[in-house]
C-alpha cells in the first residue's frame, strides 16, 4: 500500500521543469494573455487552493482589474478594481526602491503580526495605514498570501491566492515559484500590451500613408484634368484641327491593340495620357509661330521644335506621369535616328512614342492647317507606308494600317491604297 | 435594525461575491437575477437599498428602477453598470436613481456608497 509520503513523493512538482514549459509557452504563444489564463488554471488544478486569481494593471485606466480567476471561491472577473492609491498597490509600488530588504510577497497572517507590532503601529502611521488597508483587502477576498509581479520597475500585477483546501501552508520554495509565476505573468502582460501597441502603431501608420496617397492622387487628377484642357487649348489655337487630341488617341490605342500590347488598367492610362498630351507643350510657342500660314523659317522650325522638351518640362510635377513625360520628349524621334531632340534609333524610343509617331502623322497629313488643306485618305496611307523603316516602326506601320483597314472596312469604304497594302 | 440590501445582477457570480462582502459587513442579503425577480424581492423582502445592474436580458435595469420607484419612492436604488453610456446613466439618474457605480469598482467605494445611503434612510432623507 502506498504510504502518505509516496503519494506526496508522486505529486511533488518538479518546479524546474514547470519553470521551463511556461517560458517555453511565452515564446511560442502568438496571444501571451492566454499564458495568464494557463498559468491561474495551473496553480489551481496543482495546488488545490480555495481561488487563484491574477489582478493585472490597465495602464491605460491606471487601475488594477482581475483579470482570471480559479477555484471554488474565485472571484468575478473585471467587477472589483483597485486603483493605483489603494494601499496594496501603494506598498508594492514603492517597494524595489524603497524597502530593499523586505519580502516581495505577503501572507496575511504576516500582515496581522506586522500591524500587531510596535514598529509598525507607532513608527510611521502611513505603514500602519497601509498595513490596515492591505489586510482589509485580503480578508475581504480571502486571500491568504499575495505575490506582486513587476516589469522593470513598475507592478505590472499581483497574484492573490487562497487558503489551500487540505489547510496545509505555503513551503518556502513554492512561495519562490509563484514569484517566479507573478513575474513570468508580468512580462506575458507587457509583451501583449507591447504587440497590441505595435499592432496600433502600423494600423495608424498604414491609414496616414492611405491618406497622403488619397491627398496626392487628387492633387495629380486635378493636375491631369487641367493638363487635358491645356491640350484641348493648343489644338484649339490652331484652327481647322479642333478634336486632334482625341483623334489621335483613339488611332493609337487602336494601333496599341493590334499589335497585342495589353491594355488592361494602368497601360491603357499612360498611353491614353501619352496621346492625349503630346503636343502640351506647344503651349509655351508663340502664337505667330505656332499659327503662321505659310511655311516656317529655319529659325521659326527651331522653335517649334521646342515643344518636345516644353512638354516634358510642363509634365514633371506629376510623378505618376514619369513614363508618358519620356514618351512626349520621344514622339518627334525617328526609327533611323534621324529625329529630334535627341537623335534616338529603333528600340531606344519607346514604342508608345512609335505608336504616337505614325498616328500623329497620319491625322496631321489628312488634316487641315493653316498653311495647306487636307489630304486625302490614299495620300496619307501612302505617305505612311513610304516612311516605314525610315521616320516610322515598320511593325508600328504594319499595325496602325491593318486597323485602319479593319474600321474602314466596317465602314465600307476602303480606299484603293490600303487595299493595293492588304494584296501587296 | 439590520441593514437590508437586494443585490440584482443577472451574473450569478457577481451576486455571490458581492452578498457574502455584505454579509461579512454586517448586512441582510437577499439577490435576484432578472429585474421582474427584482421587483418580486423588492416587495418581499423590503430592502433598505438596491444594487441594480443595468444590462440585463428581460426586464433590465431601468425599467426595474421605474416600476421600484413608482411603487417605493424612497426606497434607495444604486445603478451599477460595465459600460459608461451617458444616455443610459442621464435616464437613471432621471428615473430617480440615487446614484450609479460603473464596474470595474473599487469596494470600498461601493460600502461607503451603500453605507451613506442607510444613513441618508436613518435621517429620513
Amino acid at each position: 500500500m502506498p504510504t502518505e509520503t509516496d503519494r506526496l513523493n508522486a505529486n511533488k512538482l518538479d518546479y524546474q521543469e514547470v519553470l521551463r514549459d511556461v517560458a517555453r509557452m511565452m515564446v511560442r504563444l502568438k496571444r501571451p494573455d492566454r499564458l495568464l489564463k494557463i498559468i491561474t488554471r495551473f496553480i489551481d488544478r496543482q495546488f488545490g487552493l480555495t481561488h487563484t486569481s491574477l489582478l493585472v494593471l490597465d495602464p491605460r485606466k491606471k487601475r488594477y482589474v482581475f483579470v482570471n480567476s480559479k477555484g471554488s471561491k474565485r472571484l468575478p472577473v473585471s467587477l472589483v478594481k483597485f486603483d493605483v492609491d489603494h494601499p496594496m498597490v501603494q506598498w508594492f509600488s514603492g517597494f524595489k526602491q524603497k524597502q530593499p530588504f523586505q519580502k516581495e510577497f505577503l501572507f496575511l497572517s504576516d500582515v496581522k503580526k506586522m500591524l500587531s507590532r510596535a514598529e509598525y503601529r507607532l513608527a510611521s502611521n502611513s505603514k500602519a495605514d497601509q498595513l490596515a488597508g492591505i489586510q482589509k483587502a485580503m480578508q475581504t477576498l480571502k486571500a491568504e498570501l499575495i505575490v506582486p509581479g513587476y516589469f522593470k520597475d513598475t507592478l505590472v500585477g499581483v497574484l492573490m491566492l487562497g487558503r489551500r483546501v487540505n489547510g496545509r501552508c505555503f513551503t518556502k520554495q513554492e512561495v519562490t515559484f509563484f514569484q517566479t509565476l507573478a513575474h513570468d505573468c508580468s512580462m506575458a502582460v507587457k509583451t501583449a500590451e507591447y504587440n497590441q501597441s505595435l499592432v496600433e502603431q502600423n494600423q495608424e501608420l498604414a491609414r496616414r500613408l492611405e491618406e497622403i496617397e488619397r491627398m496626392r492622387s487628387k492633387e495629380q487628377k486635378t493636375y491631369y484634368e487641367i493638363m487635358r484642357s491645356l491640350a484641348e487649348e493648343v489644338h484649339a489655337k490652331e484652327p481647322n484641327i479642333f478634336g486632334h487630341v482625341s483623334e489621335v488617341e483613339r488611332l493609337g490605342l487602336m494601333t496599341a491593340r493590334e499589335m497585342g500590347i495589353d491594355l488592361s488598367g494602368k497601360t491603357k492610362d499612360l498611353l491614353s495620357a501619352a496621346l492625349i498630351l503630346h503636343d502640351v507643350g506647344k503651349i509655351g510657342i508663340p502664337d505667330s509661330v505656332l499659327s503662321k500660314p505659310g511655311r516656317l523659317t529655319p529659325e521659326e522650325w527651331k522653335i517649334m521644335k521646342t515643344h518636345v522638351e516644353k512638354g516634358a518640362r510642363i509634365l514633371e510635377p506629376l510623378t505618376d506621369f514619369k513614363k508618358v513625360r519620356e514618351i512626349i520628349l520621344s514622339h518627334h524621334e525617328r526609327f533611323d535616328g534621324s529625329g529630334y531632340p535627341r537623335g534616338l534609333k529603333g528600340d531606344q524610343i519607346s514604342i508608345e512614342a512609335r505608336i504616337i509617331s505614325v498616328v500623329d502623322s497620319f491625322h496631321a497629313i489628312v488634316s487641315s492647317r493653316c498653311y495647306r488643306e487636307g489630304r486625302s485618305l490614299d495620300f496619307a496611307i501612302h505617305e505612311i507606308r513610304n516612311c516605314a523603316g525610315t521616320q516610322f516602326d515598320p511593325v508600328v506601320v504594319d499595325a496602325f494600317l491593318r486597323a485602319l483597314k479593319k474600321e474602314l472596312q466596317k465602314k465600307g469604304e476602303i480606299p484603293r491604297s490600303l487595299l493595293e497594302y492588304a494584296a501587296g | 435594525m439590520m441593514k437590508k440590501l437586494l443585490i440584482v445582477d443577472d451574473e450569478v457570480e457577481i451576486c455571490e461575491f458581492l452578498k457574502s462582502f455584505f454579509e461579512d459587513r454586517d448586512y441582510r442579503v437577499a439577490v435576484a437575477h432578472d429585474g421582474v425577480m427584482a421587483f418580486e424581492q423588492v416587495g418581499i423582502f423590503k430592502p433598505d437599498v438596491v444594487l441594480l445592474d443595468i444590462q440585463m436580458p428581460g426586464l433590465d435595469g431601468l425599467q426595474a428602477l421605474k416600476k421600484i420607484k413608482e411603487k417605493y419612492p424612497k426606497m434607495k436604488v444604486i445603478m451599477v453598470t460595465a459600460v459608461e453610456t451617458q444616455e443610459k446613466i442621464e435616464e437613471a439618474m432621471r428615473l430617480g436613481a440615487d446614484n450609479y457605480i460603473t464596474k470595474p469598482l473599487s469596494l470600498e467605494y461601493l460600502e461607503k456608497d451603500v453605507q451613506d445611503k442607510i444613513e441618508l434612510l436613518a435621517k429620513g432623507v
